[in-house]
């Protein structure tokens, strides 16, 4: 619950960023650099005068759509490959599953920060590249819901009515599957997340001046001596944010699970 | 005391000879200065350093032990002590002495030798030794040390990755790239122990320069020969230097004793060196803590020490001639508008985007840093680039972009460095975005990447810098900027009547008229906007108040150890803390 509170009150910062940062994030003030929290600036300002407030409002717009965008099209590759490996089996099984171990095999972050050097820092491409290493595990998930349930007998009747086999995967299997998959997607937003701040933690995910989290920590690290404000404020978000994502997930699971009702 | 007047095109030719090495320039040498010294001061060979000077009550600490690094300095583990062989080898390199130095004021001065004559034209150069220096062996030093040195550097069997130093030698090139095989026609002689005869390719009146430089230092035969690579590990060595290497634990701290057999120990005061080997990401606190005495010092370091009454002073500036400026490619739009590239100029308000580093630039309106020859103050220079909002915006009149509308994607890419360069890219975006409304991205190019790009000239947009490799405009201008450079040019910018000022002022003898061709070329460079000169570098270090003898330029800046001023360690003392 505490979960899906904090989680409401990010996603309406994000949307609302334009009208809940007191100033823009890319205003600078050369007169006011790296100043502590005050009345004025409530987080203080950075290493370039802006406010430290409104750059993490809008940091946390670009952690949602991060989030949220790189699940779309984690579900939209994992989904379908899932799907067609487990319904139609078969040989065509066999090569997605090998595809998915080798994928599984890679190192997660060092094949992202791979592709990212490769496609070069920008929002888009590192929706690219969590999507493309990010579906394997929602695949996985889809192709063990579909075999599961492709052998139940309400399956079995639409069969006998003469549905076919796309009338089968839309209407019987998919929509059967879908607990599992929101709830991996729960779980997978915080992922995309993280893996974004990491990512412009070390520099090759997003590109100044639009703020990121992770980008700020990164910046702010040099400083924490000095100045703690600028690293601390940013790493108390994604710390939050990962937690509520996670507690989501945890809720969201309990509440499909069908064995606590 | 003869010497042969340097021509232009031995100039020229040693910056060829430093290009062709690539990273080896800047820190190679101050070649007009040391030039210009030579001919001013000539060659009389003085103290090694100069006596403690004790304010009344002020002691002698009883325990001369000296602990410097951090900030930069030593942060990784030396490959070894072989500057011979390896010059970037990161060791300590007060172990050897050349037979040249360089002073604090980056000018070459004798030390393993006492006397620098050569031939008329300057294609023959005779060191005369002294006669006092010995290894911490006990054994001489002499001509036949440098004899051998540098033919092992030159042997290709020694794989000495940045020979090209000493190409300048007769044969030297041949010898290293296998066209002859004989070590004999090199041209470098030891005539008997104590003169050593250099015979070059051609005349090359920079000769003794070069010879002040690290390429140049010797090893020990004797030991090479017995321990072969591992000669430099400190139960191997054997240092003509003030300082020999009492111990080496290995990624974690160098240990240098007083070389008693050094000539010069009697000046020596220290006794005793200390070097950790310190990650830059630990910033001062080694300082804070008294474990070393001597740091240079970070963004983030200098604003706390500089604040804090018990530290303030123990900050000192010291020099480091680099210029931090914005490339607009001009075959890229909308760059290839000369009226863009002029907004950008007017647009850039230095004074407040060089706050944000913190005290480690100042603004810049050339190339050329203020105090060094060519710097110029010229009105004239300075509205090229004069910040004025109005006047930037109003450039844009009649291009597509008029009010700061219709900007296609615009990339600034930069290389990833430490040492504030990035808040200082961000406040350059910031301030186009303010006055143009022209949006940026900052891209932060891995170093590799960053310089294949450059050089193919491939980038949009680039904030970049030029660390000076020599006090001279030949440098800042020729170096950089040249149209006519085939390898390593920046920019896709180039000017005729640019490059005829530059090669003007390479083929002109009176100081006056050259500086005055370079002028007219930064006068051309800037109204063409071939760059926009955005703040001037400087750096800092910190000493606790109980290290004296920290030597001073002309300028009164104090000098620190550095690529070039090896000679730091001899002239410090410690007095007792108080």
């Amino acid at each position: 619950m505490l979960g899906l509170v904090v989680v409401s009150l990010m996603c309406f910062t994000a949307i609302f960023a334009d009208v809940l940062a007191p100033y823009s994030y890319t205003k600078t003030n050369f007169g006011r650099l790296n100043e502590p929290p005050s009345g004025q600036h409530w987080l203080g300002t950075d290493q370039l005068g802006r406010d430290l407030l409104s750059r993490m409002i809008y940091g946390a717009r670009i952690s949602m759509i991060v989030g949220l965008g790189a699940q779309a099209i984690v579900v939209l590759i994992g989904v379908p490959i899932g799907a067609l490996s487990g319904f139609v089996g078969g040989r065509l099984d066999l090569v997605l599953t090998r595809l998915i171990d080798v994928m599984y095999a890679f190192p997660r972050l060092l094949f992202v920060i791979l592709l990212m050097s490769m496609l070069g820092a920008g929002l888009v491409n590192i929706f690219i590249a969590i999507g493309l290493t990010g579906w394997v595990f929602i695949a996985r998930q889809t192709r063990a819901q579909m075999l599961a349930i492709k052998e139940k007998d309400f399956v079995g009747g639409a069969r006998a009515l003469g549905a076919g086999g796309w009338r089968i995967l839309g209407r019987h299997l998919l929509p059967n599957a879908m607990t599992p998959i929101i709830v991996a997607v729960t779980f997978g937003i915080p992922e995309a997340i993280f893996t974004e701040a990491a990512l412009s933690f070390i520099g090759v995910g997003i590109n100044p001046p639009t703020p990121s989290w992770g980008q700020m920590v990164g910046e702010g690290q040099q400083y924490l001596r000095t100045y703690w404000h600028l690293c601390v404020f940013p790493s108390i978000a994604i710390a939050v944010t990962m937690l509520a994502f996670t507690f989501l997930g945890d809720g969201v699971r309990d509440a499909f699970d069908p064995r606590q009702n | 005391m003869a010497t042969a007047p340097i021509t232009d095109q031995q100039l020229d030719l040693l910056a060829e000879r430093l290009g062709s090495v690539g990273v080896g320039r800047r820190d190679f040498l101050l070649v007009a200065a040391g030039l210009a010294a030579m001919s001013a001061e000539g060659f009389n060979a003085r103290p090694v350093s100069a006596a403690p000077k004790l304010a009344p009550g002020e002691k002698l600490a009883k325990d001369q032990t000296f602990r410097y690094g951090g900030g930069g300095w030593y942060q990784y583990e030396p490959a070894s002590q072989d500057f011979n062989k390896d010059l970037y080898c990161n060791g300590a390199v007060t172990l050897f002495a050349g037979l040249m130095k360089f002073n604090a004021d980056f000018q070459a001065v004798p030390y393993m030798a006492e006397k620098v004559t050569s031939n008329t034209d300057g294609s023959v150069w005779t060191f005369t030794m002294r006669k006092d220096s010995r290894w911490s062996d006990g054994g001489p030093v002499t001509a036949r040390d440098f004899e051998w040195s540098w033919k092992r550097q030159l042997d290709p069997a020694t794989a000495a990755p940045y020979a090209s130093f000493l190409y300048d030698i007769k044969n030297g090139e041949a010898f290293n790239k296998k066209q002859i095989t004989d070590p004999n026609e090199v041209g470098v002689k030891a005539r008997n122990d104590w003169t050593l005869e250099v015979t070059l390719e051609g005349p090359r009146g920079y000769f003794p320069v070069l010879a002040a430089y690290l390429a140049a230092l010797p090893a020990h035969r004797a030991s090479v020969e017995k321990y072969g690579d591992k000669w430099t590990e400190a139960a191997n060595i054997v240092c003509n230097g003030p300082f020999t290497l009492e111990a080496w634990d290995h990624n974690k701290q160098m240990v240098l004793r007083k070389n008693k057999h050094f000539f010069g120990a009697k000046d020596v005061t220290l006794d005793k060196v200390i070097i950790p080997i310190i990650g830059v990401a630990a910033g001062a606190l080694p300082y804070d803590n008294n474990e070393i005495d001597l740091t240079s010092l970070q963004v983030a370091d200098l604003k706390r020490l500089q604040g804090d009454q018990r530290t303030a002073r123990q900050v000192f500036r010291y020099p480091f001639p680099g210029t931090w400026y914005l490339l607009p490619q001009v075959t890229k739009p909308p760059f290839d508008n000369l009226k863009v590239r002029k907004a950008v100029a007017h647009a850039i308000d230095r004074e407040n985007v060089i706050k944000v580093a913190q005290g480690f630039a100042l603004p810049a309106h050339s190339m050329i840093p203020p105090g060094f020859p060519g710097a110029l103050d010229d009105p004239k220079i300075r509205g090229l680039q004069k910040f004025d909002p109005k006047l930037a915006m109003s450039m844009l009149k009649g291009t597509p972009f008029e009010g700061g509308k219709n900007w296609p994607k615009i990339v600034l890419s930069m290389r990833d460095e430490a040492l504030g360069a990035k808040p200082l890219a961000e406040a350059v975006q910031a301030v186009l975005l303010e006055n143009l409304n022209m949006k940026t991205e900052l891209e932060v190019l891995e170093p590799r990447v960053f310089r294949e790009r450059l050089w193919k000239q491939d980038l949009q947009f680039v904030w970049i810098r030029w660390f000076m490799d020599y006090p001279d405009p030949h440098n800042e201008y020729f170096d950089t900027f040249y149209g006519k450079k085939t390898t390593g040019r920046r920019q896709a910018w180039t000017n005729a009547d640019f490059d005829r000022e530059l090669e003007a002022g390479r083929d002109t003898r009176d100081t006056k008229a050259r500086l005055a061709h370079y002028a007219r070329a930064e006068e051309i460079m800037q109204t063409d906007v071939g760059y926009v000169p955005v703040a001037w570098v400087v750096r800092y270090a910190a000493a606790k108040p109980w290290v004296r003898g920290i030597e001073r330029n002309k300028q009164g800046e104090m000098v620190v150890e550095g690529n070039i001023y090896l000679n730091m360690l001899p002239n410090l003392y410690m007095v007792e803390r108080t």
